[in-house]
């Protein structure tokens, strides 16, 4: 039997990843479900939230602090000085000051937000150019390359050797992971109400419009060009947060972590069982998915003496399998989309009873 | 100056990729499929080569066509299994990348999955092979480039013969060209996508088979060396097996040459970056040539460059 601790901190833990992932496939579903843009480099924006909260954040505080201030330069990610430059902030900034870890923490989120729009902007260029799977493979790469230069180049984040993240959690101690939780999924709440109101919005039925048909969107006066910026640049933004939300959650940040396979194909798996396109689908996908994974790596131990492999490789498999499955049996997902009402259903059986009535 | 064995590497390595890249092009023209299960069909064509090696000895070059066809046997397999039904059903381009993503992910399991039998049950270090060892020279120039360069070679040669003297040929470019009114001539359009898919997957095996002598290989090795197949197909044009040939080999060998020059330049940490040329030489196709070399006009080219403008 499960033990109840054991049980709370599985649940802890399939909370957290579902809060964190959860934005990231909401934006993921923004840009592809709602715009149609074919993004296979999710995990650029989210790698560059990530560096934003391993990178600058840390800086910023060293230069706050007059005894830190030469270390804020490149020095910063060297690995010999970071771990105690890092502890020494938490220590004498952050630890008894939830005011200002609250602070920090939103300076970061709110960084890496204009930092991952800027670079949604960026994409933006390819992205009116190219369509579909020409599309997918050049921001995949793109997502490919920023990696790699965060994990050779020491002054970004460190390489290979990472750096330890200012901890905005500290001051909850001992119930910092608790902390985490909850405020991370009050982010996700906040991300899915946006998400949701925005795809009510003229601008995302715009999108759909867009999405459905280039050329009758375009006909009815519809700049392509910037909808397809706009939904990149707030796509991305939301990204970015998330991955700074998960490198302070984690505390600290190595390069090799945002890989493609589990911050753009997971995101998408998600969103294809989910139901591209619907809000609430992708919510239910994310929970099936991190469920199923956080069993997977807690409980291999127990498979591990039976099998002559790790079974940490039954979750791609399970993965992929879903996918496949999901392309030929049911491609609109678990919950399929569904028109966006903008006013409420009652409200629209109102009118129509009233223009019936006019009309007889 | 550089070094001969470097060229020689240089060479074996952009043919491979050359052979790579044309398998993806070849799934690309009949089934509008991006294939990204090209990346571990590579990684199984070197892990063929070395268990069958370490289960049956031999040399293991012998092993490198049972390599070539088992990987095809998996191209046949994943068309069978789903592509088909999505074809049939006429699913988007995405949906059709997305398949082969989690077909993928399957084969990376089970890959990784060998590789942890054949380390934990017969001791072997399989998490990394190495069998550059193996390699041999004939007239003083390593096999693995003779053998690359021969394959490309032939391929160019028997894919032009096959693919204008043969019936079957003419029929998989009437399909690749118009699949309803190959139909109506009678050609059967699923027994050309069969086919294109086990080439395909017979390329991808061939080349991941032959990478073997000239590098280390990992179970991930195709998921690093996709960019750079893409790359190659991209720049290939994407609708032109010779394009893609020519371009997986320019950017296979613009990646290895390219990255030592720079790194006699700024120093060894240039090597790191060696996607970094891939990349850009995928964004400047797409973006400058989205035709790719396949679809550039030799003929004008060459008249611009004489002087006689049209």
């Amino acid at each position: 039997m499960i033990e109840l601790g054991q049980l709370y901190i599985l649940i802890r833990y399939i909370l957290i990843d579902f809060a964190i992932f959860m934005i990231v496939t909401l934006s993921l579903n923004f840009e592809v479900g709602i715009a149609g843009i074919a993004q296979f480099g999710r995990v650029l924006a989210v790698e560059i939230g990530a560096y934003v909260a391993g990178g600058l954040t840390g800086r910023i505080l060293a230069y706050t602090i007059p005894e830190l201030r030469q270390y804020s330069g490149a020095e910063y990610s060297n690995h010999l000085i970071n771990f105690k430059l890092v502890d020494t902030i938490n220590r004498t900034l952050l630890e008894h000051n939830a005011l200002l870890s609250i602070g920090i923490l939103i300076l970061t989120l709110a960084l890496a937000a204009i930092i991952g729009g800027i670079v949604g902007w960026l994409t933006s260029y390819p992205a009116i150019r190219l369509k579909e799977a020409y599309l997918g493979i050049t921001l995949l790469a793109f997502g490919d390359v920023v990696m790699l230069i965060a994990q050779n180049y020491d002054p970004i984040v460190g390489a290979t050797q990472g750096v330890s993240v200012p901890d905005p959690f500290r001051w909850a101690r001992p119930y910092s992971f608790e902390a985490a939780l909850i405020i991370a999924l009050i982010l996700a709440g906040l991300t899915f109400i946006f998400f949701e109101m925005l795809v009510r919005s003229p601008f995302g039925r715009a999108l759909k419009a867009m999405r459905d048909d280039e050329v009758a969107a375009k006909v009815y006066g519809k700049d392509i060009v910037k909808l397809r910026t706009y939904a990149l640049i707030i796509g991305s933004a939301f990204a970015a947060m998330a991955g700074a939300y998960y490198t302070m959650y984690i505390g600290s940040c190595k390069a090799f972590t945002y890989t493609r396979l589990t911050w753009t194909f997971w995101p998408w798996a998600f969103m294809m069982l989910g139901g591209t396109g619907n809000n609430v689908g992708i919510a239910v996908g994310v929970l099936i998915f991190v469920i199923v994974r956080t069993i997977i790596i807690n409980y291999k131990t127990y498979l591990e003496p039976f099998v002559p492999f790790d079974p940490i490789w039954l979750e791609p498999m399970f993965v992929g399998v879903v996918i496949i499955l999901l392309s030929v049996f049911r491609p609109q997902g678990l919950i399929p989309e569904k028109p966006a009402f903008t006013i409420k259903k009652r409200r629209i059986r109102s009118i129509i009873e009233i223009m019936r009535k006019q009309a007889s | 100056m550089i070094e001969p064995s470097l060229v020689y590497k240089a060479l074996a390595y952009s043919s491979n990729i050359a052979l790579m890249a044309a398998g993806i092009t070849m799934i690309y023209m009949s089934t509008e499929t991006f294939n990204f299960a090209h990346a571990s069909k590579v990684s199984w064509g070197m892990y063929f080569v070395y268990t069958f090696y370490n289960f049956f000895g031999g040399h293991p070059y012998i092993y490198v066509p049972v390599a070539a066809i088992l990987t095809g046997l998996i191209g046949v397999a994943m068309y069978l299994t789903f592509n088909r039904y999505l074809l049939k059903r006429g699913a988007g381009m995405i949906t059709l990348m997305m398949s082969t993503l989690g077909a993928d992910l399957i084969l990376l399991a089970l890959l990784n999955i060998l590789a942890d039998y054949l380390s934990r049950v017969h001791k072997l270090y399989s998490r990394q092979i190495r069998m550059e060892i193996y390699d041999f020279t004939v007239a003083g120039i390593p096999f693995s480039t003779l053998i690359a360069l021969i394959i490309v070679v032939t391929l160019t040669a028997s894919i032009h013969l096959f693919l204008t003297k043969t019936k079957f040929g003419i029929a998989m470019r009437a399909t690749i060209e118009n699949p309803n009114l190959a139909g109506i001539l009678g050609i059967n359009p699923e027994l050309v996508y069969l086919t294109s898919w086990f080439i395909g997957g017979a390329l991808a095996g061939l080349g991941g088979a032959l990478l073997v002598f000239i590098m280390a290989g990992y179970p991930v090795i195709g998921q690093y060396l996709i960019v750079t197949m893409f790359a190659g197909s991209i720049v290939g044009g994407l609708y032109s097996i010779y394009g893609s040939l020519l371009g997986g080999f320019l950017v296979g060998l613009s990646e290895y040459l390219g990255i030592w020059w720079l790194s006699t330049l700024f120093g060894g940490k240039m090597l790191a970056y060696r996607q970094v040329i891939p990349l850009v030489a995928m964004v400047v196709a797409l973006l400058f040539f989205p035709q790719g070399l396949g679809g550039i006009k030799w003929g004008k080219v060459a008249k611009v460059v004489r002087g006689e403008r049209s």
